[in-house]
């Protein structure tokens, strides 16, 4: 009777360094975010559950605020731009990449390194490296558009006004009448498809290998040229690498903050400013302003988003798990 | 070697060959800019007329720029959150493939939503959390937080990659072990981890470079004196008069601690990565 009840008793201890750290620095912080989005609160005199005495509770007060805030809707256009544009652009990329890769048989390991390097670079350096390749004076990228004498040039084509040179701060915009959009958030996102095409090169270079040879050998003997062997059987085949791909970069892209933090710092104005770097402002730029607590009704409002966004996708990491 | 090459291949390495030189530019960028006097950068780094060498700006960087410091800050968080991570999260994962216990799938789907939910949701209450419970000031009070935060968060991780790596290791040899009475720390420390150690060196690596790449929680939490070189670097850069040659230099110090492991142990990484694709 004793042996059953301390079997059974295992697993927990087996659990409890883990949990313990998990409950205190991950279950607890989370609930505290949701709970004090609640309340109006700032750092420097926080919302605690157990001081009833101090709690301003403004029931959605906070979410009404945040929705009704234009500079809300200013990060959430930016983000979506990224949402948009850097998911598709990198695995698209990082797909025709490997592909091209995987048709060099000899120098496949020299190419295949140069782009997945990146990889272990951290997006605040990644930011740095590319602030530098875009430095107005001295930058690399100046420099080639100014071999081409294009430095400096503008183009105004119906909805689309660009400038080249001040890389990081006028770069135009394109006007699709309810919103402009600053394409200087282009050039902060660079850095980040930089970085990260080499978890999509990996990823598809893991999948290409498993790929079985005598398929692609048995089309091409039957006439199919290179391009109709990588649209019918080589692209099917990596569609679930594709789907773990985009699934993470579409997470990186909502929760961006490190890239834009050091290449512009949600600058000029508001016009790269992302929903993680607004939220990190309303809650700790100016420690005594109370809007705390529009900081975590972002961060839930984010943390949903990203929920029911990536579901089907941990769906079917628990159904791996259960298998 | 019957491959009909229509694509041509001739064409692929040109354009492969033309995007690996974009590619580059940027490390070009910012080596050259770090070993270089800024004043020869100023001309354009290509421009490799009269250029001389110069590890002024590591000098300058470590000591001027503190980033001494923050580099042994980043070696003391990353060394120990990625202990920690991987110790916690091995006896965990052991727990989740090798026993049955009640709200077994309830705290599993706690832990793998932790992957998906960004940091931000954390974040802000861990300030004042920390200041309760005495991690904001001190010497090595603050390293331990940010260990004990950077464990949590791994966890949902530790416990998907290691719980892979573990359920690939024979049922039939752990149970034999039970089988000859040995308890579960015994399966667990003689049998499971040197069969999965492959696999918790790669998830070690990627923690590694998780932690040492961090800035939003190191920006967050800790204060001057504890600071991660990634805040360091991103503080450079955001200075008003900022100096390229030095933040290039302490570009290059953050950079290659993860570089260098990537590069030696190449093998565990990419097979780390795959965890979870490839069973």
């Amino acid at each position: 009777m004793q042996q059953a009840g301390r079997a059974r008793a295992v697993p927990y201890l087996f659990l409890l360094p883990a949990l313990a750290a998990f409950a205190l620095f991950y279950l607890w912080p989370a609930l505290n975010t949701i709970l004090s989005s609640f309340f109006r609160w700032s750092v420097l005199s926080p919302w605690t559950v157990v001081d009833p005495g101090r709690w301003q509770f403004v029931g959605l007060g906070n979410y009404l605020e945040v929705l009704g805030d234009g500079r809300f809707w200013n990060a959430v256009r930016n983000t979506l731009i990224w949402l948009v544009i850097f998911p598709i652009v990198t695995t698209a990329f990082s797909l025709a990449v490997a592909v091209l890769v995987w048709e060099t048989a000899r120098a496949a390991r020299i190419f295949r390194t140069v782009f997945v390097l990146p990889m272990t670079v951290s997006l605040t350096a990644a930011g740095v490296l590319w602030a530098l390749v875009y430095n107005p004076d001295f930058g690399a990228l100046s420099a080639a558009i100014g071999v081409v004498g294009l430095d400096g040039a503008r183009l105004d084509l119906g909805p689309l006004h660009l400038r080249l040179g001040e890389w990081l701060s006028d770069v135009g915009s394109l006007s699709l009448g309810i919103t402009q959009i600053p394409l200087v958030n282009l050039t902060v996102i660079a850095p980040a498809f930089w970085a990260l095409t080499g978890f999509g090169v990996i990823s598809f270079t893991a999948g290409l290998t498993a790929l079985n040879p005598e398929l692609v050998e048995a089309a091409r003997v039957e006439g199919a040229n290179a391009f109709q062997v990588v649209r019918h059987i080589v692209v099917p085949s990596l569609r679930p690498a594709m789907v773990i791909v985009a699934v993470v970069f579409v997470i990186y892209a909502l929760r961006t903050f490190d890239v834009v933090w050091v290449t512009t710092n949600g600058g000029p104005g508001t016009d790269t400013e992302v929903v993680a770097i607004l939220l990190w402002r309303e809650a700790l730029a100016f420690f005594d302003t109370p809007s705390a607590g529009q900081a975590t009704a972002i961060a839930v409002l984010l943390s949903g988003l990203m929920v029911v966004g990536a579901y089907p996708y941990l769906r079917s990491l628990l159904r791996e798990a259960e298998a | 070697m019957a491959r009909p090459r229509r694509l041509g291949t001739a064409a692929i390495y040109a354009v492969l060959t033309l995007l690996s030189i974009v590619w580059l530019v940027p490390v070009m960028t910012v080596v050259m800019t770090a070993v270089r006097p800024f004043a020869e950068i100023r001309e354009g780094w290509w421009n490799l007329a009269g250029a001389s060498l110069t590890l002024d700006n590591f000098g300058r960087a470590w000591q001027e720029a503190g980033l001494a410091g923050k580099t042994m800050n980043s070696l003391i968080i990353t060394g120990f959150s990625v202990a920690s991570t991987v110790a916690v999260g091995a006896l965990a994962a052991y727990a989740f493939t090798r026993m049955r216990f009640r709200g077994r799938g309830l705290l599993y789907f706690l832990l793998i939503t932790t992957m998906i939910v960004p940091v931000q949701i954390i974040l802000i209450p861990l300030l004042p959390w920390f200041r309760a419970l005495g991690f904001s000031e001190g010497s090595w009070q603050p390293f331990l937080g940010m260990v004990l935060v950077h464990t949590g968060f791994g966890l949902g991780w530790a416990v998907f990659m290691l719980g892979g790596f573990f359920a690939s290791v024979p049922r039939e040899l752990t149970e034999a072990g039970q089988v000859d009475g040995a308890g579960h720390l015994d399966v667990f420390r003689r049998i499971v981890l040197p069969l999965a150690l492959p696999g918790i060196v790669s998830f070690a690596i990627i923690d590694f470079v998780f932690v040492w790449n961090d800035l939003l929680l190191g920006l967050t939490l800790l204060d001057q004196e504890h600071q991660p070189l990634t805040v360091g670097i991103a503080n450079l850069q955001s200075a008003h008069l900022a100096r390229q040659d030095v933040i290039s230099a302490g570009a290059l110090l953050a950079i290659l601690p993860p570089l260098v492991l990537f590069v030696v142990l190449n093998r565990f990484y990419v097979r780390g990565l795959f965890a979870g694709s490839v069973k």
